[in-house]
C-alpha cells in the first residue's frame, strides 16, 4: 500500500506537480484506506465512481492550486447534486440533491475530490453521532469510543488518515467537540464566513460550516478554499480576501490571552484541566500574557443553545413532509396521516424530540418568555466577551469536560449531548469563530483538545496560536503511530 | 334591530407587480403553464435560503407611504408556522413583529361626509402555492409560491358596508395609481377578508371573519348579510362565536367554514435567514419624493377645470386613459378632450375590448380633433363619423375631413347665398315667421342645412337666417 496520504498537502501537491503522482494514486489510496477501516463506520456514501473519473479527468490539467486534486470528505448534511445526501436520516436515506452547495461549487472550482459522506448525528443533532440512522462512527483511538459529534464521521474519516480534508459543520460546537475526541483540527469560522446555502439547516442562526483536517496549515488552507460573500445566503459576509495562513509560524511573544474560570472549573476533569495548565505553561515561557478572568453568561449557554436550537430547528423540519421529497409515507388515508406517518418513521428519536421540545419553545407566549429572552441574553453573551476582546487577542480553555467517553454510555440521558458542548456552545451564540487543536493524551490514551476562541474574523490569529502549540508540542496524532503519551 | 351598531375591519392581501417573487429570482408570474415558474428555493427545497427582492420592499414601502403609515426604518422577517400543503417550507416568510408601515390611514366619503380609516399596519409577506383538487387527487402548482404580497390591516373604523366598498375602492385605486399591484379581485390579485361584529353598546361584540370575498360589491352584500346573521342570533338569545365563513353570492349568505379554535398557534419567531433590513431616511424620501399623483388630487383638478362629475369618475376608474388624459391635459381644452375620451372613443374601445394603450392614438392628431371641433369646423355629428375612421386608420383629422368631405361651411358669404335661395324658395314660412311662428324657422332652417348636404355651420347659419328674415 502507498503512504501518499501520510505526506503533508505542500508535499503533495509537489509531487503532483512533478507528474510523480497523479490524483487517481491519492484516490485509490483513500478508498484502501476507507476499506481497511471499514468498521469506524466514518461514511455513509461514497462516491468512488465520480471520485475515480473526476481523478482521470483531472490528469489532463494543469494544477493549478495547492488543494488540486486533493481528495476530500464532506458531512452529509451538506447538499452534492447527484451524491446522495441522507442527514443521517432515513427521512432522506435517498435523497439525491439537484444542486451543489455553495461550498462544494467552491471545492469542485479548486478541483479537490470529493471521496464521500461522512457519518453524523441525525441532522446534526446529538453530540456522538450515535443519533446516526446509519449507527454511529467509531473512535479510531479506541473503537469502543465514541467519536463525539454531530460531525463524528468527518471527525473519524481524518483522524484515521483516510482523507486529507474534511468539512463539517457546527452549530453548538459540531466540529470542535469531535476534533477533540479524535485529535485533530477543527475551526468553526466566524457566523458568516461560510456560506449556508445548501446546507440542511438545523439552526439557522448559528449553524456554520468548517474544516477538520490533520494539522493546523491544512485546516488553513482549506478554510480559504471555503469562505466569501455569497449572494445566496443573506447571512454570509463581505470580506476582503485574505490568507489565513498568513500568521502561521509567527512568534506569539506579546501576545495577551485570557482564560475564563468557568472553563477551568470543577466541570472539567483533572486530566484535561492538568494538561491544559502545562500548555499555558509553555506559552507564558513563549512571552504570551496569560490571566485568568470572570466571563458573565458563559455558564447561561446551553439552557440559551437548547432554546434557540431547538426552537429553530422544529421550523427547519417542518419542509419534511412527506409531498415533495424524502421520505413518505407510503398509501395515507388522508394528509394528516401523510404527515404524522412520515414525520413519525422519517425522523429518530433526539429530532423528534427537539422538534416537539422546540415547538412547545414557541408555542403562544412561550415564543417571548422563551425565544425572545433567550435572544436578548445572547446579545448580552456577545457583549460580555466582546469586552474581553478590548483587552486580549485570544481567549483559550479546554474544548471537552472529558474525553471520548464509551458507545454504551449515557444513551439514555439525553441532556448529557448538550452538557458535552459546555465549552464550546458560547462561542455559537456570540457567533465568534472557535478552534480546536489536539493538546496531549489521557492516560487512557485517548486524545485532548484546547479550545482557542477569537474576535470575529480573527480566524488568522487564532491558526498562529493553534500553529506555535503544535509544532511545540510536536505530537504524534496518527493513532496507529507511537509516543501517544 | 336598528339599534345594533355594525363594526367591520378589513384584510386585504394584495400581490405586488414585481418582476420576480419575493425570496427568489423566479418569474412572478403565476398564470402560465402549471409549475413553470419555480426553483429549489420556491419549493422549499432543502439547503435552500431565502433572498429578499428590493423591488418588492419598494413596492411595499410606496403603498406604506402612500397610506400614510409610519415607516418601521429597521425590520426583519418573521416565521410563521403551520402545515399545509400548499406552504412548500412549513412555514410562511411574514412580518409579525415589524411590519414595513404601521398606524396610517385612508380618507374615505360617503354621502358626501368624509372620514379616516385607520390602518392597523401594512406588512410583507409570500403567497402560498395553488393546491387543485379532482375527486381522487389534488394537484399543488408552484407558481404561486413566494409571490410577494402586501396584507394591509385596519382598524375596527367602518360601521356600514356603504363606508367598507369606499375603503376598498379607495385603497384599490391608491395601490392601482401607485402600480405597486393590478389589484384585479376576480384574478386573486386583491383578496379581501371582511371582520364584522354587531353591538348595541359601545363594547364590541364577538366578531366573525368572512374570507376571500370575490368583488367589492359583494363585500358590500356579505357585510349586510353577516350582520344581519348575527343580530338574528342575538336576538334569538345565541351568541356569536369566532368564526371563519365564506360569502355565497347564489344565496347571498355567509357559511360557516371553520370554528376558530383558542390560541390558533402559528409559533411567530424573528426568520433568522434574513437580517435586519435598514430603509434609511434617504431612501425613504427618494421614494416619497417619487410617489405617482393620487386619484384624490386629480378629482380635485379636473373639478376645477370644469370637467363634469360622469367623466372624472370614467377617467379615474380607468387607470391607463387617466395616464393617458394627464398626459396632454395640460395642453387642450380638457372639457372637449374628456368628452371625447370618455364618449366616442371608450365607446370604440369598449366595443372591440380594447384598451387606451392598445391603440397608439397620436396625441397630437387628439389635439387637432379637439382643436376643429372647438372652432366648429365639423359638427358633433361629423365628429362621431370620423372617431372610428382615426382610431382604425390613424389617419390625420385633417386629411379625414377632407375625405369624408366633412369641412364644415362657416363662410358668411356662401352661407348668406344659401339662406337667400331658401327663404325666396319658401315665401310662405317667411310669412308663417312674421306672423309669429317660431315653427317656420325650424323649417327654414333645416332646408338651408338640407341644401348644404348637413355642411353649413348651423349657429352661423342660424345667426345669418334670423338677421335675413329681420330685415325683410
Amino acid at each position: 500500500m502507498t503512504k501518499y496520504l501520510d505526506l503533508s498537502i505542500i508535499e503533495i501537491n509537489e509531487l503532483l506537480k512533478s507528474k510523480k503522482i497523479k490524483p487517481i494514486d491519492l484516490v485509490n489510496e483513500c478508498f484502501d484506506r476507507i476499506e481497511a477501516n471499514k468498521s469506524l463506520n466514518a461514511y455513509i456514501t461514497l462516491n468512488k465512481e465520480e471520485a475515480i473519473k473526476t481523478a482521470i479527468e483531472l490528469e489532463n490539467k494543469e494544477v493549478d492550486n495547492i488543494l488540486f486534486g486533493i481528495p476530500i470528505a464532506i458531512k452529509d448534511n451538506i447538499l452534492t447534486k447527484d451524491l446522495r445526501t441522507t442527514c443521517a436520516s432515513r427521512m432522506l436515506e435517498n435523497f439525491n440533491p439537484i444542486y451543489d452547495a455553495t461550498v462544494i461549487k467552491k471545492i469542485k472550482e479548486k478541483n479537490m475530490i470529493i471521496i464521500g459522506k461522512t457519518n453524523m448525528d441525525e441532522f446534526a443533532m446529538g453530540s456522538t453521532s450515535r443519533t446516526s440512522y446509519f449507527k454511529a462512527p467509531l473512535n479510531p483511538w479506541n473503537q469502543d469510543m465514541i467519536t463525539g459529534g454531530s460531525s463524528g464521521g468527518s471527525a473519524a474519516a481524518i483522524s484515521a488518515r483516510t482523507v486529507l480534508l474534511s468539512l463539517g459543520s457546527d452549530t453548538g460546537g459540531s466540529i470542535r467537540q469531535p476534533s477533540a475526541y479524535t485529535g485533530i483540527v477543527g475551526m468553526k469560522p466566524t457566523y458568516g464566513r461560510v456560506s449556508r446555502y445548501g446546507v440542511i439547516a438545523f439552526a439557522s442562526s448559528l449553524d456554520q460550516l468548517g474544516p477538520m483536517t490533520r494539522n493546523v496549515y491544512e485546516n488553513a488552507l482549506l478554510l480559504n478554499a471555503i469562505v466569501g460573500k455569497d449572494e445566496l445566503d443573506l447571512t454570509s459576509v463581505e470580506r476582503e480576501e485574505e490568507d489565513f495562513t498568513r500568521y502561521i509560524g509567527k512568534d506569539i511573544k506579546g501576545l495577551k490571552i485570557a482564560v475564563p474560570n468557568y472553563f477551568m472549573s470543577d466541570i472539567v476533569s483533572d486530566e484535561i484541566i492538568l494538561k491544559i495548565k502545562e500548555v499555558i505553561k509553555l506559552l507564558e515561557q513563549a512571552g504570551a500574557k496569560v490571566d485568568y478572568i470572570d466571563v458573565p453568561y458563559l455558564n447561561n449557554a446551553v439552557t440559551l443553545y437548547q432554546i434557540i436550537a431547538m426552537g429553530e430547528a422544529s421550523s427547519n423540519l417542518a419542509r419534511f413532509d412527506g409531498t415533495r421529497f424524502g421520505y413518505s409515507y407510503p398509501n395515507p388515508k388522508n394528509l394528516d396521516e401523510l404527515y404524522t406517518k412520515t414525520r413519525e418513521e422519517g425522523f429518530g428519536a433526539e429530532v423528534k424530540r427537539r422538534i416537539m421540545v422546540g415547538s412547545y419553545l414557541l408555542s403562544g407566549d412561550n415564543a417571548k418568555e422563551y425565544y425572545d429572552k433567550a435572544l436578548e441574553i445572547r446579545d448580552d453573551m456577545k457583549k460580555s466577551f466582546d469586552k474581553v476582546f478590548e483587552s486580549y487577542d485570544l481567549i483559550i480553555g479546554p474544548t471537552t469536560t472529558t474525553t471520548a467517553y464509551k458507545q454504551t454510555e449515557a444513551l439514555d440521558d439525553p441532556l448529557k449531548s448538550f452538557m458535552d458542548d459546555v465549552l464550546v456552545i458560547p462561542v455559537n451564540m456570540a457567533g465568534l469563530p472557535g478552534l480546536n487543536v489536539p493538546v496531549g493524551f489521557s492516560k487512557d490514551k485517548l486524545p485532548i483538545g484546547m479550545h482557542i476562541i477569537g474576535n470575529s474574523f480573527e480566524e488568522a490569529k487564532m491558526y498562529m496560536l493553534a500553529s506555535y502549540i503544535e509544532n511545540k508540542l510536536n505530537l504524534n496524532l496518527n493513532p496507529e503511530g507511537e509516543n501517544h503519551e | 334591530m336598528n339599534d345594533y351598531k355594525t363594526t367591520i375591519g378589513i384584510e386585504v392581501h394584495a400581490e405586488l407587480k414585481s418582476n420576480t417573487k419575493m425570496f427568489s429570482s423566479s418569474k412572478n408570474d403565476f398564470k402560465t403553464r402549471p409549475n413553470s415558474n419555480i426553483s429549489v428555493i420556491d419549493l422549499g427545497y432543502p439547503g435552500t435560503l431565502p433572498l429578499v427582492n428590493k423591488g418588492a420592499v419598494e413596492l411595499a414601502l410606496k403603498a406604506a407611504l402612500l397610506l400614510n403609515c409610519k415607516i418601521n426604518k429597521r425590520m426583519h422577517f418573521d416565521r410563521k408556522n403551520y402545515f399545509y400543503p400548499d406552504l412548500p417550507k412549513g412555514y410562511q416568510i411574514t412580518q409579525a413583529r415589524t411590519p414595513i408601515g404601521v398606524d396610517g390611514y385612508v380618507e374615505i366619503e360617503v354621502d358626501g361626509v368624509t372620514k379616516k380609516i385607520g390602518i392597523h399596519d401594512i406588512h410583507i409577506e409570500e403567497d402560498t402555492a395553488k393546491s387543485i383538487h379532482n375527486e381522487t387527487t389534488s394537484y399543488l402548482d408552484f407558481n404561486r409560491a413566494g409571490v410577494p404580497l402586501i396584507e394591509i390591516v385596519t382598524y375596527p373604523d367602518m360601521n356600514s358596508k356603504e363606508e367598507a366598498m369606499a375603503y376598498l375602492e379607495r385603497l384599490r385605486e391608491i395601490l392601482l395609481y401607485a402600480e405597486v399591484s393590478d389589484c384585479k379581485m376576480e384574478e386573486g390579485s386583491m383578496r379581501c377578508d371582511v371582520n364584522v361584529s354587531v353591538s348595541k353598546n359601545d363594547i364590541l361584540g364577538v366578531r366573525t371573519e368572512t374570507k376571500n370575498i370575490g368583488s367589492i360589491s359583494s363585500v358590500g352584500m356579505a357585510i349586510n348579510s353577516e350582520s344581519l346573521r348575527q343580530i338574528k342570533v342575538l336576538e334569538d338569545g345565541g351568541s356569536i362565536r369566532e368564526e371563519t365563513r365564506r360569502y355565497d353570492e347564489a344565496s347571498d349568505q355567509t357559511i360557516l367554514m371553520r370554528v376558530k379554535e383558542t390560541g390558533n398557534d402559528y409559533r411567530y419567531f424573528p426568520e433568522p435567514d434574513i437580517p435586519f433590513i435598514e430603509l434609511s431616511d434617504e431612501y425613504i424620501n427618494k421614494i416619497h419624493d417619487n410617489l405617482p399623483v393620487m386619484p384624490n388630487v386629480l378629482r380635485k383638478k379636473y373639478k376645477e377645470l370644469n370637467i363634469n362629475d360622469n367623466n372624472i369618475k370614467t377617467i379615474i376608474a380607468n387607470k391607463d386613459l387617466c395616464k393617458y388624459f394627464e398626459s396632454f391635459v395640460n395642453d387642450t381644452n380638457p372639457v372637449t378632450a374628456s368628452n371625447l375620451l370618455t364618449g366616442d372613443i371608450m365607446g370604440y374601445l369598449n366595443k372591440n375590448n380594447l384598451s387606451i394603450n392598445d391603440i397608439n392614438l397620436d396625441i397630437s392628431n387628439l389635439k387637432k380633433l379637439i382643436k376643429v371641433i372647438d372652432d366648429k369646423k365639423i359638427s358633433s355629428k361629423q365628429a362621431k363619423q370620423l372617431i372610428p375612421v382615426m382610431l382604425e386608420t390613424g389617419k390625420d383629422v385633417d386629411v379625414i375631413i377632407n375625405e369624408m368631405g366633412m369641412v364644415q361651411i362657416s363662410d358668411d358669404k356662401v352661407l348668406q347665398e344659401l339662406v337667400d335661395k331658401v327663404i325666396s324658395a319658401n315665401q310662405e314660412s317667411v310669412n308663417d315667421y312674421k306672423a309669429g311662428k317660431d315653427r317656420a324657422l325650424k323649417y327654414l332652417m333645416g332646408q338651408i342645412m338640407k341644401e348644404s348636404k348637413g355642411k353649413a355651420n348651423p349657429s352661423e347659419v342660424n345667426r345669418l337666417l334670423v338677421d335675413t328674415l329681420r330685415s325683410i
